[in-house]
């Protein structure tokens, strides 16, 4: 029991950041229609940017916030370079657009940083309290508080203020929206720096928890099936998309995996079952492709099938 | 072989579509469906070529209940049409399309052992002569669809619709989008389609006076049913017909 | 397609197995690896170009391929394993293409990432047929009773296949069922009017380019005498789609092309590369070229090298257009969506 609470913790934690890097994945299909396989490679980018200013000498906070900034540039800069070229192109083309880009991104950062995995620079207290029997770092702690504040903050931004009406407007029908004098163009931009901002925060607190390393943009492609669970045009379903990955990944690790490698070992000759975390979720896709494509929070008609 | 439609229904959720339409199609007659947008004339031309679903209905052609099969089984029973919208087929040539037309008429087509290792001159010949050169398609037969007009697209189309040899064409607002000459034309081309061929035929239009030159027969539509039925000259008077279309003078 | 375009590309064909057999290691390995490239884009090409099916799992079946190909192979199968990597390959390739009967567009290919992922997974940890993670060692491939063990053989025997596989998907484009998957790409509701079988004809370009898919990774198996996981992932799905976008969505030659483009790059850079202090920046310079050439690509050549070369040509012939052949098939322009309901057209 101790060990499912403690799981589910640390299934919470990671979840949440993944919530908030999936957050901006819908944000942009929702704005501009395009898959963006990249969102990794800028969690990716935010983390090894951030890791360069801190190692310069700023403090944590100025550190994160100037990395996060710097990361909405990047946003906007590769909305306007590439993507708003490719408005029209076939959309496997615009995929490819995007796989090139976290090709690129990780390239880029393997050249600067090289392959290793660095310890992140402790952004947070050191330590644990303890609740119960069960240990919660103040690293989780940080991670979950920071990523779930955001996450609702921005929600209600989007939800409550004009800029986040007009970014609905847009989103929902572009046409529409340019009739009644909101400049499409530059919601779209919006769109993309918003997610690259929030993307960079959460490879921060990956960092934080896990390590620094390129395999950070792995999460981009790892989120991407629960997100179509959730709904790819649904906000709240990539947040709910976001918790599930993580406790998935936590439980499937720390239970599912022991216990059937048990199984395989005692009948077969098969000694491992690896990083079966990774591929859950694409199982789990699958099924529900097949049973509800638009996902359980998304709208219906968003593809006719 | 005669088509006959009765009581047919169509809703979409809580909109009935279509309601209680009844029409019947003789032998080689060609009828014509009008009436103002949204009338439900290519909702009922969808739901009897097989795309569209009926909730309540009968239609019969030939002798058997037609509602419900597919439109490659409509095909195989000689019932073809062509599209409202010309649709995109670029990188397709003129032949092609019309062989794609053909293969829906198994009689007329090689099988694909044949084709993939034969030639099929001889048969793109015969294409040219019987179905091409009545549209005026024979010089560009071998030109891709991206590079003909809008006019010659649709002709395309029937061409296509043509090659399976139907006994009974659905033609979904043939002359829409043509110039005022365009459609006189194709308006001709109906009628010695129909004679050559002889083949039924129901077409959905809009421009009053093709309609008046082309049909032996014109059904009004409104709301989803029949208001009228009668000759080109008889519509042309009808108060009814007038009000649905002028509104209340 | 012509007699005159079977012709050229049979001497071709010829040209290149005779350098290919006559010529230093290095050179038949540049051949071979083109080659078997080369086979595997056609295939990829027929399902996105040709029926507009995206998908993203390319890099597994030629996975299933090459540990097909090894096992049969190392069984003592001969040039039979060859067939039943192919076989494999569609079987799988119809497996993963059963979601397209009901998904379109964007969520077909979700649904083939997925697939990619539990492929490149399953290679992993199905030791006792792909021997786990330290990969699985292949037995030279044995023809007319002997061994092939020369690089020379191997660019002679995948030019001969890419020669072959081109004749007969460039005659396939030439059948009704060719024409079907263009009208397929266009719209499936206009398909279906027109009294195209959808789901069927979906079915058999799936068993088509899976059974190419798999024969390319047979060939690649024999080549590099070695099969491990980390080869078959989603990595290699996106080097086979870059080949044909680089090359031409569409279009067979544009598959071949694109291979070449995308094989010999990395070569190209590899050699500038060793002036380079580390082996670490190597490949990361070669990534990011290979990244930033996708995008360029994609912005300033979208239709592909093939109709670059078409331009060309058509300037340098007059106006004469050459699009009537089977290996050109003229392309989309870029004003045009890609048959994707909801996608494309929510854009202004």
């Amino acid at each position: 029991m101790t060990f499912a609470l403690q799981l589910s913790i640390a299934g919470i934690a990671t979840g949440s950041v993944y919530a908030l890097i999936a957050l901006g994945i819908v944000l942009i299909y929702k704005c501009s229609g395009v898959v963006n396989f990249a969102q990794g490679a800028y969690a990716m980018l935010g983390a090894y940017v951030t890791y360069a200013l801190l190692r310069v000498g700023l403090p944590a906070f100025a550190a994160v916030l100037l990395g996060m900034v710097l990361m909405a540039g990047i946003g906007v800069l590769t909305e306007r370079l590439a993507l708003r070229v490719m408005l029209k192109a076939p959309i496997v083309s615009i995929m490819m657009v995007t796989l090139g880009l976290l090709i690129f991104l990780r390239a880029f950062c393997l050249a600067i940083w090289g392959p290793d995995q660095i310890a992140f620079p402790q952004i947070f207290p050191a330590g644990a309290i303890d609740v119960a029997g069960i240990y919660l770092t103040y690293n989780y702690i940080a991670a979950f508080v920071l990523a779930t504040t955001l996450s609702i903050a921005f929600l209600c931004f989007y939800r409550f203020t004009s800029i986040g009406l007009m970014q609905r407007c847009a989103a929902d029908n572009s046409r529409a929206a340019l009739a009644i004098g909101i400049h499409v163009s530059n919601q779209v931009s919006i769109a993309w720096a918003a997610s690259a901002a929030l993307a960079g925060l959460g490879g921060v607190l990956l960092a934080t928890l896990g390590g620094l390393s390129l395999g950070i943009s792995d999460i981009g492609l790892i989120a991407f099936p629960v997100i179509v669970v959730g709904g790819l045009d649904s906000l709240i379903g990539a947040l709910i998309a976001g918790f599930l990955l993580g406790m998935l990944e936590a439980f499937t690790e720390g239970m599912l995996t022991p216990g059937l490698e048990d199984i395989l070992r005692r009948f077969t000759t098969i000694q491992s079952v690896g990083a079966l975390q990774q591929v859950i979720p694409y199982a789990l896709l699958v099924l529900m492709l097949l049973v509800r494509p638009q996902g359980i929070f998304g709208r219906s008609g968003t593809e006719r099938v | 072989m005669t088509l006959a439609v009765r009581d047919l229904t169509i809703r979409f959720g809580g909109v009935t579509a279509v309601a209680n339409m009844s029409l019947d199609v003789g032998a080689r007659e060609i009828v014509g469906l009008i009436g103002p947008n949204g009338a439900g004339k290519t909702t009922f031309i969808n739901c009897i070529a097989g795309v569209n679903r009926s909730v309540a209905g009968s239609a019969v052609w030939g002798g058997r209940e037609i509602l419900g099969l597919s439109p490659a089984a409509l095909l195989r029973l000689g019932v073809a049409r062509t599209f409202q919208s010309v649709v995109s087929l670029h990188d397709l040539t003129v032949l092609d399309v019309v062989k794609l037309g053909a293969a829906a008429h198994a009689r007329r087509r090689s099988g694909f052992i044949a084709q993939f290792f034969g030639s099929e001159r001889t048969f793109e010949d015969e294409l040219c002569e019987s179905l091409l050169k009545p549209l005026n398609l024979a010089d560009v037969a071998r030109s891709p669809i991206q590079t003909l007009s809008y006019g010659q697209r649709k002709s395309v189309d029937l061409a296509r619709a043509l090659a399976a040899e139907p006994q009974m064409l659905y033609l979904d607002e043939p002359v829409a989008g043509l110039t005022y000459q365009e459609g006189l034309n194709m308006g001709a081309v109906i009628r010695s389609v129909r004679d050559r061929f002889g083949c039924s035929v129901i077409m959905v239009e809009h421009k009053m006076d093709v309609v008046m030159a082309t049909c032996d027969r014109i059904t009004v539509m409104a709301h989803g049913s029949r208001i009228f039925e009668g000759t080109p000259a008889e519509v042309q008077t009808d108060q009814e017909v007038r009000r649905v279309y002028l509104g209340d003078a | 397609m012509t007699t005159r375009t079977v012709l050229i590309a049979a001497a071709l064909a010829v040209a290149v197995a005779l350098v290919g057999y006559e010529a230093n290691r290095f050179w038949a390995y540049l051949i071979y690896a083109v080659a078997i490239s080369s086979i595997g884009a056609m295939s990829l090409n027929l399902l996105i170009g040709f029926c507009g099916q995206i998908t993203f799992a390319q890099g597994a079946l030629i996975g299933v391929g090459a540990y097909t190909a090894g096992n049969l192979g190392n069984a003592g199968w001969g040039a039979l394993s060859l067939l039943g990597a192919g076989l494999c390959g569609a079987l799988a390739s119809a497996l993963i293409g059963l979601p397209a009967l009901r998904l379109r567009g964007l969520y077909f290919a979700i649904s083939t990432l997925a697939a990619q992922f539990i492929f490149s997974y399953l290679f992993k940890i199905l030791q006792p047929l792909t021997n786990g993670v330290s990969g699985l060692v292949v037995k030279p491939l044995v023809l007319f009773g002997r061994p092939v063990a020369s690089d020379q053989e191997y660019a002679v025997i995948s030019i001969v296949l890419l020669f072959l596989s081109w004749l007969f998907l460039s005659r396939l484009a030439q059948t009704d069922v060719g024409r079907a998957l263009l009208v397929i790409r266009e719209s499936e509701l206009v398909a279906r009017g027109m009294g195209i079988d959808v789901s069927r004809t979906k079915m058999k370009a799936f068993l088509v380019s899976g059974f190419f898919a798999g024969l390319c990774g047979g060939l690649l198996a024999f080549t590099s005498r070695f099969a491990n996981p980390e080869a078959f992932e989603i990595g290699l799905s996106v080097d086979q789609t870059a080949m044909i976008i680089v090359g031409g969505l569409g279009s067979l030659a544009g598959s071949v092309i694109g291979a070449v483009f995308v094989t010999l790059l990395p070569e190209a850079i590899q050699r500038l590369g060793e002036l380079m202090p580390s082996a670490d920046l190597v490949s990361a310079f070669r990534e990011m070229a290979f990244g930033v050439l996708i995008i360029l690509f994609l912005l300033l050549e979208p239709r592909g090298l093939v109709s670059l070369g078409q331009r060309l040509r058509s300037r340098w012939s007059g106006s004469k257009s050459n699009a009537g052949t089977a290996v050109t098939i003229p392309l989309r322009d870029r004003s045009r969506t890609f048959a994707m309901p909801a996608f494309n057209r929510r854009k202004v």
